[in-house]
């Protein structure tokens, strides 16, 4: 240990001991995106002990201009999976988890229990209010990053108790106020800013380190290199309505984590879709000439069909909560009819036509 | 008095500036975001924090800071 983190052992604030906590941190990284992976490549060549990345998403040719850990070759791969592979090069010490599917508000607490402290790297708000409620009942600290074009935002959230990421935003903005996901451009550059900032921030609680980012909102603008560090309070109130309910509290605004939803206008007649009955066998009308498959039949014929997986049922509903159920399995490209079956037949046949 | 207000992420598109100076004299927070949506119609369904002198400040808060940023929540990652 000692020579590969000599640099770090070298420093007064850090030493063999500082070393050491690092070695003993768990860090899980929500997002293996813009800000993920750089985040990820600083804190697994610093030597933390475990680091787990939690992403449903494959490898896109847009992505490449900026996560700047994939390769050409891993296009279409689960960025969790691919993410775990270069890392693990660069330092086999690190024991290094993917979870190839979404963070929900079923799993967040058994995931996000394993963890010291999460790394914000969503592009949505849905999961970034479950990361901080889930922190908060935990008491795990949120490492928050977010940008805008050429701007960033950090801030660290619940640490020693303080304030949380709805103490900053008690509001979460309404649907399609703030674009988010892919509807945006950005400069390549600043995800990678915003996210190593994002991992100095971990190491700096790992170490113990002063100046931490907690009551405190750093932005930066790498156009104008307008930066401020802006404090604000912490609202028990918001932090209470929490642990109150004892879960995290599902905010509204659903952006881009919901997008699985898909409607008959959204698809062709002559893409080759497995489709998937949800409903129990006695429910009318039947749609037999899609060959659908029920839904009992075994996850693996899912997993090594490389055709888009459409599910439905009678109102969108319960074909909704499957495939939420698919996503969280890992199978990729899978989605749920908004229409229900009744629909899906009169498309069908006016298709055939 | 004279404050300076800067605008941060999106709400620079909405008002097409990155900062500007106003004289004027008003009591809370609240006061001033009523004004601005005033100015800039397009704020009033925004989200955004008011922070004076840097420190993010609740509605309610009595203006007396100089220098005032608007904060919307950012989303990309």
């Amino acid at each position: 240990m000692e020579i590969r983190y000599q640099r770090h052992i070298q420093l007064k604030e850090i030493g063999i001991e500082g070393q050491k906590k690092i070695r003993n941190s768990k860090v899980l990284v929500v997002g293996a995106g813009g800000l993920g992976c750089p985040a990820m490549q600083y804190l697994t060549a610093s030597g933390i002990g475990t680091l787990g990345i939690i992403d449903p998403d494959v490898v896109t040719l847009t992505n490449l201009q900026r996560q700047i850990l994939f390769k050409e070759k891993d296009l279409g791969r689960n960025k969790a999976q691919s993410a775990k592979k270069h890392l693990q090069k660069l330092n086999t010490e690190v024991t290094i988890q993917a979870f190839p599917f979404a963070l929900t508000h079923e799993n967040a607490a058994e995931i996000i229990g394993e963890f010291d402290l999460v790394i914000d790297g969503t592009d949505n708000f849905y999961t970034r209010y479950l990361i901080s409620d889930q922190c908060v009942l935990l008491n795990k600290v949120m490492i928050y990053g977010a940008l805008f074009k050429f701007e960033g935002q950090v801030a660290v959230f619940n640490y020693k108790n303080g304030p949380t990421y709805r103490c900053l935003f008690p509001l979460p903005p309404k649907i399609g106020e703030i674009p988010n996901c892919s509807e945006i451009g950005v400069l390549g550059v600043v995800p990678g800013i915003i996210g190593v900032y994002q991992a100095t921030e971990a190491l700096k609680v790992m170490l113990e380190l002063g100046g931490i980012l907690s009551g405190k909102l750093l932005t930066v603008n790498l156009l104008t290199h307008r930066n401020t560090v802006l404090d604000f309070d912490k609202n028990q109130q918001e932090i209470d309505k929490i642990k109150k309910q004892g879960k995290p509290i599902p905010i509204e605004n659903q952006d881009c984590f919901l997008n699985f939803e898909v409607s008959l206008t959204q698809l062709s007649s002559k893409e080759k879709i497995k489709w998937i009955d949800v409903r129990e066998e006695d429910e009318l009308p039947r749609v037999t000439h899609l060959n659908p498959i029920n839904y009992s039949t075994a996850l693996d014929t899912l997993l090594e069909s490389n055709k888009k997986i459409v599910a439905f049922c009678q109102t969108g509903m319960r074909s909704k909560i499957f495939v939420q159920k698919l996503k969280n399995k890992g199978i990729e490209n899978c989605f749920s009819l908004k229409e229900g079956a009744a629909e899906l037949k009169k498309w069908s046949q006016k298709s055939q036509v | 008095m004279i404050i300076k207000v800067r605008y941060f992420g999106q709400l620079q598109e909405v008002t097409g500036k990155s900062e500007e100076h106003f004289e004027l004299t008003l009591d809370t927070t609240a006061s001033l975001r009523r004004f601005l949506k005033t100015l800039y119609p397009k704020l009033g369904t925004m989200n955004f924090k008011i922070a004076q002198d840097n420190k993010i400040t609740s509605d309610s808060s009595p203006l007396k800071g100089q220098l005032i940023d608007l904060l919307p929540p950012f989303s990309g990652g």
